[in-house]
């Protein structure tokens, strides 16, 4: 692999990998690479990844840091807020730094899927006109679909594969990277309470989150969380977008869905990932209900905004992250 | 209840004589789904019912204008239901206001706001004080 690579600028490289032994060739290599050029090294991966790691750098894995995927990650969202965090902490005066993150596994779902696929997207627009630093981004070709490896190949200027790296052809560049997000949402299955409302029903809206939410067993906390984000979507339809909106309200048997629907334009692209400054004044509506969701969906497109609220039923019972983060063998 | 009953001296130094003259006494605000009152021992307001954009104007106009010049203003959160940012933003920008060696200090905080508090990061500023404790009838 093109390891002494002269990094200028923020590259956003995907590692196509195929079973252990390739995920530790493609990965050690680099991160002791950077460790030895004195760059600060962040590696996002699951908890077995990080085990494995931790093995074969031996004491080099003393000056890596290591973060869970399944905790930053669990709401994509999360992601690009806490490589900000790595970058303003430790790279300070631009100087280079290093990350691994792997956001996209096997057992991720169809909803949590599309937008780590946009996060990937988004990380071009979070750091591409920024300080230079390498991520890298490590993709099961065993376990994934060939879709996914081929939006892979649009997110990131670079991929590599078997320790050689190309330029991606398919990759979209940063303008389009940040483009209106309009990819359709599925229509839910189930039965749906909708209410339109407008500057006076916020009440309302509440309380109908509050009673849906109860019925499906959210618990207290949990509930307060889903009608703090819901609040402030519904709070931005009434700033933003026109005036009024429409929430839609469903559950299936793994979540509980809040959708609210306005004739705003979404233009922001970070808006809902970067984290404002506590002394300033910038909007946070969305940024605010990306802490308190599990999964944020927001789409554009010529006749308004949706944004989707997900909330798992059970916080316990976790269907997505994780089961199955091994490589799939050979 | 009378002034007699409150006590002559409350709070870091206020005389319910002076604040009452000064402030006036009864509610402060009132809409379908707030309402803030005066406290007195400690000084300061009472919010009981919810805060969202329809009302957090209300918020900052009672903040602005029912605080004594001196001393440490008191919040009494125990009723609040709901609190959206832009309400919370209003209790930041008041404590925010008060100057220099002042502070807001916000009782009985309902557990989910103080949540949001603490993820905006505005729990960290100085003048914004988070009381764990009870409201104090001191």
């Amino acid at each position: 692999m093109s390891m002494s690579h002269d990094v200028d600028k923020f590259r956003h490289e995907a590692m196509l990998y195929s079973g252990w032994p390739d995920f530790i060739a493609g990965t050690v290599p680099f991160i002791r690479e950077g460790l030895q050029a004195g760059e600060p090294v962040l590696v996002v991966e699951s908890p077995d990844k990080i085990d494995i790691l931790r093995v074969a750098l031996d004491h080099d894995a003393d000056h890596v840091l290591f973060a869970n995927m399944a905790e930053v990650g669990a709401n994509p969202a999360l992601i690009i807020p806490a490589w900000r965090d790595f970058v303003e902490l430790h790279g300070a005066a631009g100087k280079r730094l290093r990350g691994i993150g792997e956001p996209i596994w096997k057992g991720r779902t169809a909803d949590e899927l599309v937008e780590c696929q946009r996060h990937e997207s988004l990380l071009n627009v979070a750091f591409g006109n920024g300080q230079p630093w390498w991520l890298l981004c490590p993709y099961d070709v065993n376990a994934l679909d060939e879709s996914v490896i081929e939006e892979a190949r649009r997110s990131h200027e670079f991929v590599s594969q078997g320790g050689t790296a190309r330029q991606s052809e398919a990759y979209r560049g940063i303008e389009a990277s940040g483009g209106p997000f309009d990819r359709p949402l599925p229509e839910p299955g189930s039965a749906i309470r909708e209410m339109s409302f407008g500057p006076e029903d916020l009440i309302s809206v509440r309380q109908l989150v509050v009673r849906v939410a109860t019925d499906s067993g959210l618990g207290v906390a949990r509930t307060g969380d889903l009608v703090t984000a819901v609040n402030e979507i519904a709070t931005n339809s009434l700033i933003h977008g026109g005036g009024k909106g429409t929430i839609r309200v469903w559950r299936d048997i793994t979540k509980l869905t809040c959708e609210v629907r306005d004739a705003g334009r979404y233009d922001r692209p970070l808006a809902d990932r970067e984290r404002p400054q506590p002394r300033l004044s910038e909007p946070r509506g969305l940024w605010l209900a990306n802490q308190f969701c599990d999964l944020l969906q927001i789409r554009t497109f010529p006749d308004g905004t949706v944004v989707r609220a997900h909330m798992r039923r059970d916080p316990n019972h976790n269907l997505h992250v994780l089961p199955d983060a091994k490589p799939t063998a050979d | 209840m009378g002034i007699a009953d409150r006590g002559d001296w409350v709070g870091e130094g206020f005389r319910i004589e002076d604040v009452v003259a000064e402030l006036g006494d009864g509610p402060v605000y009132v809409d379908k789904q707030l309402v803030v009152t005066r406290t007195f021992a400690p000084v300061g307001l009472r919010f009981a019912g919810e805060i969202d954009m329809t009302n957090s104007h209300a918020v900052v106009r009672s903040l602005t204008t029912a605080f004594p010049t001196t001393g440490d203003p008191h919040l009494d959160l125990a009723a609040l239901i709901f609190c959206d940012i832009s309400g919370i933003r209003a209790l930041v920008d008041a404590a925010e206001g008060l100057g220099a060696e002042r502070h807001l200090l916000l009782h009985g905080l309902p557990h989910q706001i103080e949540k949001v508090i603490r993820v905006t990061g505005w729990s960290d500023l100085p003048s914004l004080v988070l009381c764990s404790c009870e409201v104090a009838q001191r």
